[in-house]
């Protein structure tokens, strides 16, 4: 089986893998790197998204191979070392971004790169930047929310009835 | 399944040549079709070959190679006549697709849906097929055969798109009708290109349909019947009653013939008036 090497959240790791294997499968099975969740399993629901080479990718749609020798960075490497939430991370749960979780480390993942491609976005352009990634618990306000907080800007107070 | 990620075109060749292999780009359009089949027996991975992906620019007009990225096309500093591929570009998948599939590939993979067909057929561009024995070029028209089908002959790779000048101040949109905004295949899209004559009529115009026929279509006789007009008669001008005879909708999984047939005339409008309105500004 072919040899695959890529540094992965700053370490060098490398692996046997089949010319099949999944990016998502090589992380998750080969490296027990199993913050990044596969949802749907055919490139639409954004649970498995990691950046390869700074760009945002699903990693159920690459092969492992189609990595080799790439920077990889998933959601494990974002808190710090000593495991302190970054500000993303702390968005989330200061905005409750979350409920289930499952969708999580896609979205935080996604959110990272919207908001270094455009560092103050509009609600509409937050909600454009989410569409590879769906959530099926939040109805995606609090994420909305949680982003634009996370870009420094004012969000408007939600209402309790 | 073997994998191959060849860095050089002279390593493509012999990979080619014995046929076993399935080409791939980004592959997003081969992971959803694969399903739980078998997988091909090997795949020829060309985003590594060297000088392939990347947009250049010259006095006869764009080369885009093979392995540029749609996330490269939305990127890249084009002038106006482009807005309707970048349009196209950032419509299909997400951004996460984007970054990884390729506008070569959308052509190759030969769907009628296919999203960018129609903005490069505005564009009139053509294809570089090259293989171990030389170039040809070939337009749009003649590469897409049919559904799924194409000029590609085995030993054969989509290199290149070639983009010629385009007209003075040429304008363009590109407008997709799906059955929600995110993520959707296009039940009918629209890609218009308009420039306007020294007295600010219409001076020319392109318009191509796509999902309404085995291979999406430039609209030639509606184009010629347009010329002269004033951009604001754009909105309501009447549209001749053969003018979309030349397509061929279906009823699929996606809408009915009819749904498409009534539908293509206001994203035509719609094309047309986005693609114009971009002169005022």
């Amino acid at each position: 089986m072919p040899d695959v090497s890529m540094v992965v959240n700053g370490e060098a790791r490398s692996g046997d893998v089949e010319g099949r294997t999944l990016l998502v499968d090589f992380l998750r099975e080969g490296l027990g790197l199993t913050g990044t969740h596969v949802g749907c399993d055919t490139s639409q629901c954004g649970a498995c998204v990691v950046h390869v080479d700074g760009q945002a990718v699903k990693s159920c749609t690459i092969f492992a191979l189609e990595a080799d020798r790439a920077e990889v960075t998933t959601i494990e490497g974002i808190a710090g070392p000593d495991g302190s939430l970054s500000p993303m991370q702390k968005s989330f749960r200061d905005h409750h971004g979350l409920q289930c979780g499952f969708c999580t480390p896609g979205m935080v993942m996604t959110a990272l790169k919207l908001l270094e491609n455009n560092a103050k976005p509009s609600e509409a352009e937050v909600r454009e930047g989410l569409k590879g990634n769906f959530c099926r618990c939040t109805g995606y306000q609090n994420i909305v929310r949680t982003i634009l907080a996370a870009s420094g800007q004012d969000i408007p107070v939600t209402s309790v009835e | 399944m073997s994998y191959y990620a060849p860095t050089s075109l002279g390593d493509v060749w012999p990979l080619l040549a014995e046929g076993e292999a399935r080409v791939v780009a980004g592959g997003t359009d081969l992971f959803p079709t694969q399903g739980d089949g078998p997988p091909p027996s090997a795949l020829l991975d060309i985003s590594r070959v060297d000088g392939l992906r990347g947009i250049d620019h010259d006095d006869d007009g764009w080369r885009i190679g093979g392995a540029t990225t749609w996330s490269d096309i939305v990127a890249a500093p084009l002038p106006p006549a482009f807005d309707g591929l970048k349009a196209a570009a950032l419509q299909v998948g997400s951004v996460q697709i984007q970054n990884v599939g390729t506008l070569a590939g959308n052509l190759c993979n030969a769907s009628p849906a296919a999203d960018g067909v129609p903005p490069l057929l505005t564009l009139e561009a053509e294809v570089a097929l090259t293989s171990a024995g030389g170039t040809r070029r070939l337009t749009l028209t003649n590469f897409l055969r049919g559904v799924r089908q194409t000029a590609l002959v085995p030993g054969e790779l989509l290199t290149a798109l070639h983009i010629p000048r385009q007209p003075t101040g040429a304008l363009s949109s590109f407008v997709k009708l799906g059955s929600r905004r995110y993520l959707v295949i296009s039940i009918a899209m629209v890609a218009a290109q308009i420039w306007l004559d020294e007295a600010g009529r219409i001076g020319g115009v392109r318009v191509a349909v796509g999902a309404c026929s085995p291979v999406a279509r430039r609209l030639f006789g509606l184009e010629q019947s347009l010329i002269g007009l004033r951009p604001s008669d754009l909105v309501s001008f009447s549209m001749a009653s053969d003018a979309l005879d030349t397509l061929s909708p279906i009823d699929d999984v996606r809408g009915s013939a009819e749904y498409r047939r009534a539908a293509v005339e206001r994203l035509i409008r719609d094309a047309l008036g986005q693609a114009v309105e971009r002169s005022d500004g």
